[in-house]
């Protein structure tokens, strides 16, 4: 081990930390094991309370619900991210691509729901347009329900996953892709072998950045989806504000914790055990791998419980 | 906790500010609902009295509620609805109100008054604007129907529904139709009122208080339960008849926006000038005027121009909400909770 000024360099990030994610997340720790304050807020007695409610089988229909929702819109959202994703690595024109992922943030992110709303509203532009081409009659609704919800989701997150996609298969070695053509791969069957166990750190850090954001979502289900939408994120709201039942809030806010932090050990945990096994050059890449995921969880991670605050 | 520090820094903040610049001028904190009374009303009132009104803004109960006990403080007047009233009275948050100090008190319909019975006798309250949430039917999509809460029934409006995201709204619309009170706290009556919402919900497209508004303008709904205002602001205007705005025949949750003075108060004077002030006849009636509600302002509705979208009268039928006590509301929680989570 080397010693030097490092600890100092750290002090920021450490100080950043703990006083933006570790001292609020024991916070929600300590409310989730006390009493409801009578007009909210909270009691200094200990209870279970919280936990008990929380057991019961309509909060798991909501977890379910949640877990639908954000894994159907995540596979969604790889999928079209994977292929950009590689485009956009080939591509003469990286910048101006770069340029194309970055610009929809220029807009706010409240205010792109709303154009979804008036895309896919009643007399929205989609419906005007079937109408016009003659292929309905009466407007179709596409808007308060899950899917509307999912398509919201998946497009407000697919620049999350695209940029570390892109980042990888930037930095991959497309001879390699060549040398299997050259052995005798099929175009899929190089792509499937060669390309993806090298691109697996990138596809895990997409990953992250997708489903952890879309698990603890709250202003797209509220504002696109219907009475059957109702997402873990909004139950954390109306708990807070509405029904003024901190700990349980608390409480809810610690199972997407929870949830999201165990599905990123369980993701690096198969995904290092995989690159050990795959020989010298896999493990060069795994220090390349590292970087982005240690990155994932340390921003995913306040991202989640930051549903309660 | 932090939140409470960092508002008592912003407070801190604005009231050096506010004493740097502002001389000897008298001032008035006041935090008020949204959009509830006009800008020119508050500038005509500072123009008259000298009293400068720096206005804070709330969009619920909820928010104002919750604001004040983090520490909130520094305001003079809020505008609470009525059962936050009896919730703020028993939290020992509002100061006592002299009536003698508000000569316009007896502008007051009587009939408004005998009804309140979150704050009997106005010891810490004088009421400001009442109405409640009705039904608003889109008539060129649904006919024949009946002026009922049952229209939530109706299996050919499926889809095209949207009730309050409110459980007081929501719940006390099922106890009227049930015949209950919307303030009633029996278990049992509960269950039957949640049963109700539950034949409700499937026709619903969702609960929401937001953009309800906006849906029913674009004819995405069909039928709404929200706010008389809400639903005409959004509405194209030109085609405001093709509404039909209903209290259900079987009643219907209402409220009463009162003007409390906050315990510890700094400008308890000006606050009873303010309140006076807008109890006059014609200033009520602009405030009437301006959210095309009826006025509890008696002399006020000779002054008024513009028709309300609803009578006074047409409120009879209506029942103040009433805080529930700590019981209730847990009850009202954990069976609304139960219509929302579950599917």
């Amino acid at each position: 081990m080397k010693r030097g000024p490092g600890g100092l360099y750290a002090t920021p990030a450490i100080v950043w930390l703990t006083v933006f994610f570790i001292a609020p997340l024991f916070i929600i720790v300590l409310y989730s094991f006390l009493r409801p304050g009578l007009r909210g807020g909270v009691e200094w007695s200990l209870t279970f309370d919280a936990y008990r409610a929380i057991a019961n089988p309509t909060f798991a229909k909501v977890t379910l619900n949640t877990i639908v929702v954000a894994l159907g819109a995540t596979l969604v959202t790889l999928l079209i991210a994977l292929p950009c994703g590689y485009y956009m690595a080939r591509s003469k024109n990286q910048t101006l691509l770069l340029l194309l992922v970055i610009i929809p943030f220029w807009t706010n992110f409240l205010i792109r729901i709303y154009a979804w709303i008036a895309i896919l509203g009643n007399e929205g532009f989609l419906n005007d347009m079937l109408q016009a081409l003659g292929l309905t009659n009466d407007s179709i609704r596409f808007l308060y329900n899950r899917w509307a919800v999912a398509l919201v989701l998946v497009y407000t997150y697919l620049p999350y996953a695209i940029l570390p996609l892109f980042s990888t298969i930037d930095k991959f070695d497309f001879s390699l892709l060549e040398a299997a053509r050259d052995l005798g791969a099929s175009k899929f069957g190089a792509i499937r072998r060669v390309l993806m166990p090298n691109i697996k750190g990138g596809v895990l850090t997409a990953f992250l950045f997708t489903f952890i954001p879309i698990f603890g979502a709250y202003a797209v289900p509220l504002l696109v989806g219907g009475t059957e939408s109702y997402m873990l994120g909004n139950l954390i709201a109306d708990e807070l504000t509405k029904s003024r039942n901190w700990p349980l809030a608390s409480a809810i806010s610690l199972v997407i914790t929870l949830v999201t932090t165990i599905g990123v050990m369980l993701l690096v945990r198969a995904n290092g055990a995989n690159v050990l096994g795959g020989g010298k050059e896999a493990s060069e890449a795994k220090a390349e791998q590292s970087a982005p995921l240690l990155n994932a969880s340390l921003v995913a991670l306040p991202h989640s419980g930051g549903g309660a605050s | 906790m932090f939140k409470k520090f960092a508002f008592t820094a912003i407070l801190v903040a604005v009231t050096i500010l506010g004493s740097a610049c502002g001389g000897a001028k008298e001032k008035l904190y006041l935090y008020n609902w949204t959009y509830y009374i006009p800008e020119d009303v508050i500038k005509d009132f500072s123009k008259e009295s000298g009293i400068q009104v720096i206005v804070d803004a709330y969009s619920s109960n909820e928010e104002m509620y919750n604001k004040l006990v983090a520490g909130g403080s520094g305001y003079d007047i809020v505008v609470p609805s009525g059962d936050y009233v009896s919730i703020m009275i028993a939290e020992g948050l509002l100061a006592p109100m002299d009536l003698a100090k508000i000569p316009n008190f007896k502008n007051i319909d009587p009939v408004a008054l005998a009804r309140i019975g979150f704050d009997k006798g106005n010891k810490n309250s004088v009421p400001f604007m009442m109405g409640a949430a009705g039904i608003s039917v889109n008539t060129t999509r649904a006919s024949g129907y009946e002026r009922s809460w049952s229209i939530f029934e109706k299996p050919e409006l499926k889809g095209r529904m949207t009730m309050l995201d409110d459980m007081r709204e929501v719940l006390g619309g099922a106890l009227k139709y049930l015949g209950y009170s919307v303030n009633d706290t029996d278990p049992a009556h509960l269950e039957e009122a949640r049963q109700v919402v539950e034949r409700w919900k499937p026709n619903l497209v969702k609960f929401d208080a937001e953009a309800f508004a906006r849906g029913f303008a674009g004819g995405e709904f069909w039928v709404v339960q929200g706010y008389a205002e809400n639903v005409f602001l959004e509405y194209e205007e030109a085609r405001h008849a093709e509404i039909d705005f209903f209290f259900p025949t079987e009643g219907m949750p209402m409220y009463m926006d009162s003007f409390c003075i906050l315990k510890g108060a700094k400008n308890v004077d000006a606050a009873y000038a303010f309140i006076n002030f807008m109890l006059r006849p014609d200033i009520a009636a602009r405030v009437s005027d301006y959210l095309m509600l009826p006025s509890p302002n008696v002399p006020a509705r000779a002054f008024m121009t513009v028709a309300p979208n609803y009578e006074f009268e047409d409120l009879e039928k209506g029942e103040f909400k009433e805080d529930l006590g700590l019981e209730g509301l847990k009850l009202y929680n954990d069976v609304w909770r139960r219509i929302r989570v579950g599917n």
